[in-house]
């Protein structure tokens, strides 16, 4: 192959590009968004993971669900239900569906109807009914659901007629219709998962997806890029939605910012907390933010030695200042943690009681437990930046310090993010610096996926902390209505949690969005994941 | 050949000295020397000579600019880090950690290297064979395929990137000590002494070890440029050393996630690494031409 | 001539089986199940696992199962990654094409620019000019490649805006991966405006390739200057000279020839360097290129992909030197096996 060839011929054309007509390059390049996202989403289909990379490449793109979260209000409104009832014991929900919904129309699938009840009746068994043919399909895992325990409370799912459903609950569940409105409770296609079952490869539903939403997939490169293309017979509105919206991958914090700066991304995800200012000072850059409903924090492995040890953990709370590792890690972009709740929160307890910054009482702790000192232990960092963590690394950089000031020995050991949440969910871990980011408003969106004891199968609950009355306190102000009553059993939770700490909380972090002005139509949803439709690129 | 005159006092420089008189006749050699001995100085003595602990978080300095700048301080000569290290103290011990393990794997790769090559040099059965040539190709796989497997085998690591760093270069040592080898033992001082019943030991230790150490110091300082690059390189792709170590490589890694905001941190590691590699090679480079010159006169 | 290919086939093939052994023993030296290793895939169940076994002749000895493992190698079935389940064949298919772009361009690169520079500066050795070019080049060649890459993004794509700094052409382009030598690719592609994707790939190989061939120039010049002097050192100039040849004449009929006749082989030894640096720049520009996918592989302890991934880089380099040395070896039959560079 003649590669000077090459070169003369594209030195060639560079020179000819700039005689031919700017105005169709410009058309060009404003035809697609790309958005610079953190990291390898784990498949398409976000009931089976609870990543937000995975929420944030699919949710609002490829699908629809029932109901949504106003981004500004945070009420429901209807989606693909029209409208909706609760009967008067709380129990049977019905659902009026959208008619005219069309599903995507790619290479791959060639749809023959629009959506109907037996569609939402199928998204919903594949994670509620262990004999649905697709249940075991990529894992066979629904954290998210299995985490709120939805899936055993859910008695029935019946269709009435082709736009009407009802789903029937077994016991009163306030937060029902806010979890079939997260990002995880998406809508698939019954149609083309009969049709897979036909073809006899069942997997490739959630690697080549069919969705109703805004975008249709075209392709995926791992570590590389998603490629979508505009859904043109989309049920809503979506005249000012780009053509193309392309996902490139870009795990690094400061080169997706400097690609913003280049103009190869149209927005990026994460921008690190050090690099606010710069965005705020660059004309062509907008900086969004807004109070993130999310917590970060440290989770021991209670499960092992000498971590199942509540004074353990509190010796270990009180040996590391919060206050420091806020100023250095969140640059004031965050307030600190008390519970899990963050204060946007209407469940908010104002005067929780929070851990204090004591290293000679933490040693003395240590010492009544049996710890050595020289004792060694692991500080599990995770790899990727998020709002309620934007430098996991640096975070267990600063506790190594405040740890060997008591005589504990900290090892920080990170992986990728696939491979460090395998490992995280086979408990391998001593301790760990993560997070929750919440998918809807409700409390129990933090007390149950983060600390209850079925949320250790489903991988959320980092503690490996299972605690029987912890769990008959969720489940009884799930039960309450009244909310002032539940709030009450709320704090009775946060003070358990203070006094065993299966985990520190650390901090509330703002939500940021970054993105370049030409972008027009973005908007931070507050509940989950980030949506593309409505967003185009102008002059 | 010894001369002797009866009427003056002449001095006859050793060949060691000869090469050292034109290795100072040129500035630049020299000036690189310097430069380099400074780097071994710091290497030697960074624990006592930085004013901070490299390891030592300050909340209350972060990402204070270096001392040249506007708002400075001379505290901090060369700036703070993102978690309030003193960056000077940091390059500091990075050299010490950068330019320490990399003459320690190089003087490892040479004694490995030359042994090896000796015995090759110095039997006649294997030479010229397949399996050397098959040798000889397998030295093109670069060193960073090499650390990838050995990280993937044993796991990150300061010591184990040295292990991979020093099974690259050791080839290198082979290779040259067994031409070197042969091509001495054809001359006619080694038939000499072998006539005068030298054995093997001797005449390597009393004939071509000395003659051969020229040879070694201008391939060491090679080795030791690779060796720099490649610690730091890997180091820098979160392969070898592990943060908090300060290693160079790793310095400038943990810098990038703040590059827009406190490029020092980026910058200053990239230009002691950079300095260090100009250095070994200026003073490799000025060896090899003062001795290219010695053998011309 | 005859004798010299066998020779060189031999060698070739015994390389090549040394590799494979060596690849081969990875699925044993690596952490986990070696049938993971090897075949990228997780048995889920009992049965699974021993229809695995069988296929893959892990019941029998050693040598038989690398007999095997090389037979599989030779049919293209590499296995599958472990992280993602994608065929290794396709992957590194798609990846290997773009390092070797790079390097190759980066080559061309140093050549152009060096052998010439390298020319001039050993014709007037040791004038100022020679001294400007040798001093330059022996800055250059201390770079260490990450550094120099993200001085120059910071400079040329975030101070100056003139280069891209990802990628290999912008992603709005849809360019299929047909021959994963992506201006080939592009000239390929339907559906897109081939000028315009053109001119914007060219954009994106600026930053890349000047990157690594900096460093590759530095070391062309350095061999080609310290080749010239040596051959105007040599008694058969000054014969020419005394015979009355001009200076081009000199220059193009005996300097040229013989200079760049030695430089060849220790071309073969700068393939390892550049691979190496094309290899890590590739990081940082996120080319997706093999050495973006081994690393990105071992951050996420790909085993298998690694298996593979250094099996193939290794043949690729080890092919591309011993066809160097067996070139240089029909041009210049006196010449002893294998030289090293020295720069």
């Amino acid at each position: 192959m003649n590669k000077g060839f090459h070169w003369v011929l594209g030195f060639f054309l560079l020179f000819t590009l700039q005689a031919c007509d700017k105005s169709e390059r410009d058309a060009f390049y404003r035809s697609g968004i790309i958005y610079c996202s953190e990291s390898n989403p784990v498949n398409f289909n976000p009931q089976t993971d609870t990543s937000s990379t995975t929420a944030d490449a699919t949710a609002h793109q490829l699908y629809d669900r029932l109901m949504d979260f106003d981004a500004e209000t945070g009420h429901i409104i209807p989606s693909i239900a029209s409208s909706w009832n609760v009967s008067q014991d709380g129990l049977v929900y019905t659902f009026q569906l959208e008619k005219g919904v069309a599903f995507h129309s790619t290479d791959y699938f060639t749809p023959t109807r629009t959506l109907n009840a037996d569609d939402v009746i199928f998204s919903i068994n594949r994670w509620r009914d262990p004999e649905n043919p697709y249940h075991n399909i990529s894992g066979g895992r629904y954290p998210y659901f299995e985490s709120l325990g939805l899936a055993d409370n859910i008695a029935e799912v019946n269709r009435i007629n082709s736009y009407r459903l009802e789903i029937i609950i077994k016991q009163r569940d306030s937060s029902f219709l806010a979890n079939l409105a997260s990002d995880f409770s998406i809508i698939l296609s019954a149609e083309y998962a009969d049709y897979l079952l036909s073809q006899g490869t069942p997997e490739r539903i959630d690697d080549y997806p069919i969705g109703t939403g805004p975008f249709k997939f075209q392709s995926y490169r791992k570590d590389h890029y998603i490629r979508f293309e505009k859904h043109h017979e989309y049920w809503k509105d979506a005249e000012f939605t780009s053509e193309h919206l392309i996902y490139d991958i870009t795990p690094k914090s400061s080169i997706r910012l400097a690609k913003l700066i280049t103009g190869e991304c149209d927005a990026i995800a994460f921008p690190a907390q050090t690099e606010l200012e710069i965005i705020r000072n660059r004309e062509e850059l907008a900086l969004s933010e807004k109070p993130g409903l999310n917590i970060g924090f440290w989770a021991f492995n209670t499960k092992k030695y000498p971590f199942n040890n509540p004074k353990v953990r509190k010796a270990l709370a009180l040996a590391i200042d919060k206050n420091t590792l806020l100023e250095a890690v969140y640059f004031e972009s965050a307030t600190r943690a008390k519970t899990l709740l963050p204060n946007a929160s209407w469940a908010f307890q104002s005067d929780a009681d929070d851990t204090a910054y004591n290293p000679v009482l933490a040693r003395e702790l240590l010492d009544e437990a049996g710890v050595e000192p020289g004792f060694t232990m692991s500080i599990w960092a995770m790899p990727v930046e998020r709002a309620y963590n934007p430098n996991a690394t640096k975070m267990a950089e600063l506790i190594q310090r405040y740890l060997s000031a008591v005589g504990i020995q900290a090892n920080i050991v990170t992986y990728d993010w696939t491979t460090f949440r395998r490992h995280l969910r086979e408990g391998r871990h001593d301790s760990v610096l993560i997070g929750w980011s919440a998918d809807n408003g409700d409390p129990d969106n933090f007390y149950r996926p983060l600390l209850s004891c079925g949320a250790i199968p489903s991988g959320t609950n980092r503690a490996m902390w299972c605690n029987e009355r912890y769990d008959a306190l969720i489940d009884e102000a799930l039960k309450t209505q009244n909310s002032q009553r539940r709030k009450a059993i709320y704090e009775q939770v946060n003070r358990l949690i203070y006094d065993e700490l299966p985990l520190v909380p650390i901090a509330h972090a703002y939500r940021y969005q970054a993105y370049r002005k030409d972008l027009k139509g973005m908007v931070i949803n507050p509940y989950g994941g980030i949506r593309f439709v409505g967003v185009t690129k102008t002059q | 050949m010894p001369q002797y005159s009866l009427y003056q006092e002449e001095s006859q420089p050793s060949p060691w000295q000869r090469t050292w008189e034109e290795f100072r006749a040129s500035h630049i050699a020299f000036t690189g020397l310097i430069i380099l001995t400074l780097f071994f100085f710091i290497a030697l003595f960074a624990p006592i000579v930085a004013p901070y602990d490299p390891l030592q978080q300050n909340i209350d300095v972060l990402l204070v600019p270096p001392s040249w700048e506007s708002n400075g301080t001379i505290t901090h000569l060369f700036g703070t880090d993102a978690l309030g290290r003193d960056v000077f103290s940091r390059i500091m011990v990075g050299c010490r950690v950068t330019f320490g393990s990399s003459i320690l794997l190089v003087l490892i790769a040479m004694l490995v290297g030359v042994t090896v090559g000796t015995i090759a040099g110095m039997t006649s059965g294997v030479r010229s064979s397949v399996i050397n040539h098959t040798l000889d190709a397998l030295m093109a796989i670069p060193t960073l395929l090499i650390a990838i497997i050995i990280v993937a085998i044993l796991g990150t690591g300061l010591v184990n990137s040295m292990w991979a760093i020093t099974l690259a270069l050791i080839p290198q040592f082979i290779h040259h000590t067994r031409a070197f080898v042969r091509s001495e033992m054809k001359k006619e001082y080694i038939l000499a002494s072998r006539l005068d019943g030298a054995t093997s030991k001797q005449l390597f230790f009393h004939s071509i070890l000395p003659n051969m150490i020229e040879m070694l110091v201008v391939q060491g300082s090679l080795a030791l440029s690779i060796a720099v690059i490649d610690i730091s390189a890997l180091g820098f792709l979160n392969l070898g050393a592990q943060p908090p170590l300060p290693e160079l490589g790793v310095i400038l890694a943990d810098g990038l996630d703040v590059a827009y905001i406190a490029p020092w941190n980026v910058a200053l590691p990239g230009l002691t690494i950079f300095l260090m590699v100009l250095a070994i090679n200026i003073v490799g480079d000025g060896l090899r031409s003062a001795l290219r010159k010695r053998l011309s006169h | 001539m005859i004798k010299i290919l066998i020779r060189y086939a031999i060698l070739f093939v015994t390389t090549l089986l040394v590799l494979a052994a060596l690849s081969f023993s990875l699925a044993y030296l690596f952490p986990g199940d070696v049938l993971v290793n090897l075949s990228g895939i997780t048995p889920h169940n009992a049965a699974q696992r021993a229809a695995l076994m069988r296929q893959y002749q892990l019941d029998e000895p050693y040598i038989f199962q690398f007999i095997h493992y090389v037979g599989e190698l030779l049919r293209g079935n590499w296995g599958y990654s472990f992280v993602s389940g994608l065929s290794l064949r396709e992957e590194i298919g798609i990846a290997m094409p773009a390092t070797i772009e790079l390097s190759a361009y980066a080559l061309l690169t140093a050549i152009l620019v060096g052998v010439p520079l390298g020319c001039f500066a050993g014709l007037r050795s040791y004038s100022k000019s020679d001294y400007i070019i040798n001093s330059a080049s022996m800055v250059s060649y201390s770079f260490p490649v990450f550094w120099l890459a993200l001085v120059f993004i910071l400079i040329f794509s975030l101070e100056m805006g003139v280069a891209p700094l990802s990628g290999r052409v912008s992603l709005l382009f849809d360019v299929p991966d047909k021959t994963g030598f992506i201006l080939l690719d592009i000239i390929l592609a339907k559906n897109i405006d081939s000028a315009l994707a053109l001119g914007d790939a060219l954009k994106h190989l600026i930053l890349p390739t000047i990157s690594i061939a900096l460093i590759s120039t530095a070391s062309m010049i350095r061999l080609t200057r310290r080749s010239v002097i040596d051959v105007l050192n040599s008694p058969y100039i000054a014969a020419a000279e005394s015979r009355g040849l001009s200076k081009s004449q000199i220059f193009f009929r005996h300097i040229l020839r013989n200079a760049l006749l030695p430089i060849l082989p220790l071309m073969a030894i700068q393939i390892t360097t550049l691979i190496t640096n094309a290899m890590i720049v590739e990081t940082l520009f996120s080319w997706p290129g093999i050495g973006n996918w081994l690393i990105q592989a071992i951050y996420q302890r790909d085993y298998p992909a690694l298996r593979v991934g250094m099996l193939a880089v290794a043949t690729v380099v080890v092919s591309f030197t011993i066809l160097i040395d067996l070139f240089n070896r029909f041009i210049d039959p006196s010449r002893e096996k294998y030289e090293r560079a020295t720069v």
